[in-house]
């Protein structure tokens, strides 16, 4: 299904004059009506006359007679969503036209979107408008109020549009809110207030955007007065009229709030200017709605009117300690020059080591190499609620390296991202802006609602620390400030033997932890338990091995003391083997009835005391061949001299076939999407790969085994990787389009997001950070995959 | 029963690409009457069985036999698989017994 959503404001633009051509903008319209008309010129040919709307306002607009065959084979009609991809917005015998000489038809049949009105036009004449004049004082040099009386008859035009209902017959009233024009600075005293303006508690009723441009342009295209801009970090409460000039490099999502005071939403955005001067801007309830979509990150925005109230520490991070709220009188205005003065974020980036010293709870901003990352897992927080956490190590230059957390969203998106990069081999840089540093296991940075994470940034520090990391940060071991998690022994850190001595597990300082899922072969039955001291040592046995006193009583060093029965403690040296390799490991007490399924006391007994050769053997043999999960701590340890890496069995588990395939297919996945990557397919690629795919293919959930044989196998993987993300759940496959692994569906996906998003989430997440597309329109979903 | 032939391993959809030849799936029992089974594939769809069980019947059962039509198999063997079982793995094992590794299996 294509989501389309029309360019807010854009008739507004071509009004007013700010827009003319499609080299200042390319919006996306719908047309509302089509007419044919003779043309004076030429009268065989027909032309076609349209009307232009933006979910708002209409225009009148010209056909360009090379699409008259649109018209005439239906593709365009009225109710098409078209983009305008060449036009020219004049004025022809004093009315404003707007001529298309090219457009593409994105939707040919659509519904009327909103209840769009005519824009309010010098002597136009508009279907049911005629007959009215309007009759206006202007003050150019601030270009502020508007002095509207309309004929009796007809509503007072200072009230919005939208009143009584009588749709589109209504004309545009001026509401002074002006949002072309910046600059208030021009020694204008006159408030604007007063004028006409629409209480705003009429404002959430009307879904609709209010009004941003004067009706009248006449002879006044645009106000030539250059704003004069002041730079952020001058904003005070005593600022009176300012301008100034930014780019957005925050912007959070319209939330909903209910207070005693009543219902409202808000939403703010960071701003950075050329100085370097960052602050936050607030807007509410019907200012938020006015402003919401025109705010795009990394545009470029004058913004003047606004009131200035001491910032928020809780909320607001940024070095300043004001924040704007905006108003009804407050205009933003887009720069649609790039100003390359005005950075896109601005870091105060600190060093790793600097966290160990700093205190928690404060915000910091932080750049790395991710050494490593580990898979989102959810935790239940003290009030219930489960969100997604994912971790991971962050190193740098000064040798130190921390953990960081991320929560919520970032886990799925930016964490999703860093996960399948680093899965292939990649080491990426990751700036995070507004960390939280809290101690938890040492010192560790976590996201927090405003926080934003950017991965292999085109910052020099990013260039440095890559550098840095080829040439010596691989090799060179980090301090840790986070207190390793493997050493509580919570997290499975799967291995096969083979990378026991691969890796060399066990040789640093510490033991390691793993799991093994393997087979016993043989097991030591000569010496498989041990006469152990019974003595209780608080609330665990001794356990220390005692010796025969001869007597029938044994002696146990340790408590110094004798007894009479001495304990009979599993001591069975096991050799186990999975399919890279085999190895000894040693059982003990808890690991070794479980093992065989009897306690050491008994099977002694079995053997020594009543001889029973048979049964022992039998026993034995039970428990040879059989398959488990073995936790174990490996740890090297000097013999006389002698290096000798020495495995333990903590605990044994039996195989849950179940979750070992479900992890096994994970893996699969993991290894399909590394080799996808190796082959330098970037992520555009991906979507132009899918096409071929999906028309190749057709049918759910499987492959054609012909094509196997075509294609090359390499690709094949790629492909099969790939397809896992964009087939969007039909028929029965269930490869989970959200984060790849097979074995689940998106909806129950452990990295679940927006389920509409999954097409676009490839794409969309890298392209997201570019910010800015062509020509800055606020919202332009055309298309999807 | 004739061995000759492996027995290839299917779910709903696969079903189809085997016709006239050995298969094998795990099904859900949904209903059993004389001389057939309906059951339900590991990816949820309707199966028939052709041919008499050996009382009881668990939840699960693999039939290895021929398949008459995209959603008829008349089995030769009935293996009781129990009451539980993980569907999701088994279909993924369909899926790339019958895709990527196929070479693995026939």
């Amino acid at each position: 299904m294509m989501e389309v959503s029309l360019t807010a404001g854009a008739i507004g633009k071509i009004m007013n004059g700010e827009v003319t051509t499609e080299a200042d903008m390319i919006p996306v319209l719908q047309v509302t009506d089509l007419k044919q008309i003779m043309a004076q010129q030429d009268p065989t040919r027909e032309r076609f006359r349209m009307v232009l709307s933006d979910g708002t306002y209409l225009h009148q607009g010209m056909l360009g007679t090379d699409l008259n065959n649109l018209v005439k084979e239906g593709t365009l009609q009225p109710g098409s969503i078209v983009r305008l991809t060449r036009f020219v917005g004049d004025v022809i015998k004093g009315r404003r036209i707007v001529i298309v000489p090219q457009l593409e038809v994105l939707k040919t049949i659509s519904d009327i979107i909103g209840h769009p009105v005519p824009g309010g036009k010098h002597n136009d004449q508009r279907g049911s408008d005629s007959g009215i004049k309007f009759n206006t004082t202007e003050q150019h040099g601030s270009g502020v109020r508007q002095v509207i009386n309309i004929e009796p008859g007809r509503s007072n035009a200072a009230i919005s549009p939208q009143v009584g209902g009588t749709g589109s017959s209504v004309p545009a009233s001026t509401t002074p809110s002006t949002r072309a024009y910046s600059n208030p600075s021009s020694g204008n005293g006159v408030t604007r207030q007063d004028y006409a303006r629409d209480p705003p508690t009429s404002y959430p009723h009307q879904p609709q955007p209010p009004p941003p441009m004067y009706a009248n342009r006449g002879p006044v295209a645009r106000n030539e007065v250059p704003p004069k801009i002041i730079p952020v970090n001058a904003l005070s409460p005593y600022s009176g009229r300012w301008t100034i000039k930014a780019r957005v490099t925050n912007k959070a999502a319209l939330k909903q709030y209910s207070n005693p005071r009543g219902e409202g939403k808000v939403f703010n955005f960071d701003l950075l200017d050329a100085d370097g001067g960052e602050i936050r801007v607030t807007c509410f309830s019907a200012v938020a709605d006015q402003f919401y979509d025109q705010i795009v990150v990394g545009n470029l925005y004058l913004i003047s009117r606004g009131s200035l109230r001491p910032a928020q520490k809780n909320f607001n991070h940024l070095r300043n300690d004001y924040e704007i709220m905006l108003d009804n009188a407050s205009t933003i205005k887009q720069c649609y020059e790039e100003d390359a003065a005005i950075p896109r974020h601005q870091f105060h980036f600190r060093t790793i080591g600097d966290i160990e010293s700093m205190e928690n709870n404060s915000i910091v901003d932080v750049i790395g190499i991710v050494s490593s990352i580990s898979p989102t897992v959810t935790i239940t927080r003290k009030n219930g609620t489960a969100t997604p956490k994912r971790s991971l190590q962050l190193k740098d230059m000064s040798g130190r390296s921390v953990e960081v957390t991320m929560w919520g969203d970032f886990c799925n998106t930016e964490g999703q991202r860093l996960q399948s990069l680093c899965d292939s081999g990649v080491f990426p840089v990751l700036a995070v802006k507004a960390g939280r540093i809290s101690e938890f296991n040492g010192k560790t940075v976590s996201t927090i609602g405003s926080s934003q994470l950017f991965i292999d940034p085109d910052f020099v520090e990013a260039e440095k620390l890559k550098n840095w990391f080829e040439r010596e940060g691989k090799s060179v071991p980090c301090i840790s400030l986070s207190r390793e998690f493997s050493g509580s022994g919570k997290v499975d850190v799967r291995k096969t033997i083979s990378q026991i001595k691969d890796e060399k597990l066990g040789t640093s300082e510490k033991p390691d932890w793993i799991t093994v899922s393997a087979t016993i072969l043989y097991l030591k039955f000569d010496n498989f338990c041990y006469t152990a001291c019974p003595i209780m040592n608080g609330d665990r046995p001794c356990s220390k091995k005692v010796t025969d006193n001869g007597d029938g009583t044994w002696r146990c060093e340790k408590c110094d003391k004798s007894v009479d029965e001495c304990d009979y403690r599993y001591i069975l040296q096991l050799q186990i083997q999975d399919h890279t390799d085999l190895t000894w490991v040693t059982a003990f007490q808890e690991a070794g009835e479980e093992i065989m399924g009897i306690s050491a006391k008994d099977l002694y007994y079995v053997k020594n005391e009543h001889k029973d050769e048979e049964k022992f053997e039998d026993i034995i043999r039970k428990v040879a061949f059989t398959k488990y999960n073995f936790k174990l701590k490996v740890k090297e340890e000097t013999f006389s001299d002698e290096q000798r890496v020495k495995a333990t069995v903590v605990k044994v588990d039996k195989l849950n076939y179940s979750a070992d395939t479900r992890t096994m297919l994970g893996a699969m996945d993991k290894l399909r999407t590394r080799d996808a990557n190796s082959l330098s397919i970037n992520p555009e690629g991906s979507d132009y790969n899918a096409d071929v795919v999906n028309t190749g293919i057709g049918s759910s959930g499987t492959r054609d085994p012909s094509s196997v044989q075509r294609r090359d196998f390499g690709l094949h993987a790629h492909q099969s990787g790939q397809s896992g993300n964009h087939y969007s759940g039909g028929g029965a496959t269930t490869s989970c389009n959200v984060c790849g692994n097979s074995g689940h569906v998106s909806a129950k996906c452990p990295g679940a997001t927006k389920p509409q998003e999954q097409g676009q989430y490839m794409g969309g997440s890298y392209r997201g950070t570019t910010g800015s597309y062509g020509g800055g329109l606020p919202r332009q979903h055309v298309g999807s995959y | 029963m004739d061995t000759s032939s492996p027995a290839a391993f299917v779910n709903g959809a696969l079903l189809r690409r085997y016709i006239g030849q050995k298969v094998r799936a795990v099904i859900q029992v949904i209903r059993s009457d004389i001389g057939s089974v309906i059951g339900k594939s590991t990816d949820d769809q309707q199966i028939v069985v052709k041919g008499s069980p050996n009382p009881p019947l668990t939840t699960y059962i693999e039939v290895i036999g021929i398949a008459e039509t995209e959603n008829t198999i008349r089995a030769e063997v009935w293996t009781n698989f129990g009451d539980s079982f993980d569907v999701q793995n088994y279909n993924e094992l369909c899926k790339l017994a019958n895709g990527e590794f196929r070479h693995l299996f026939i």
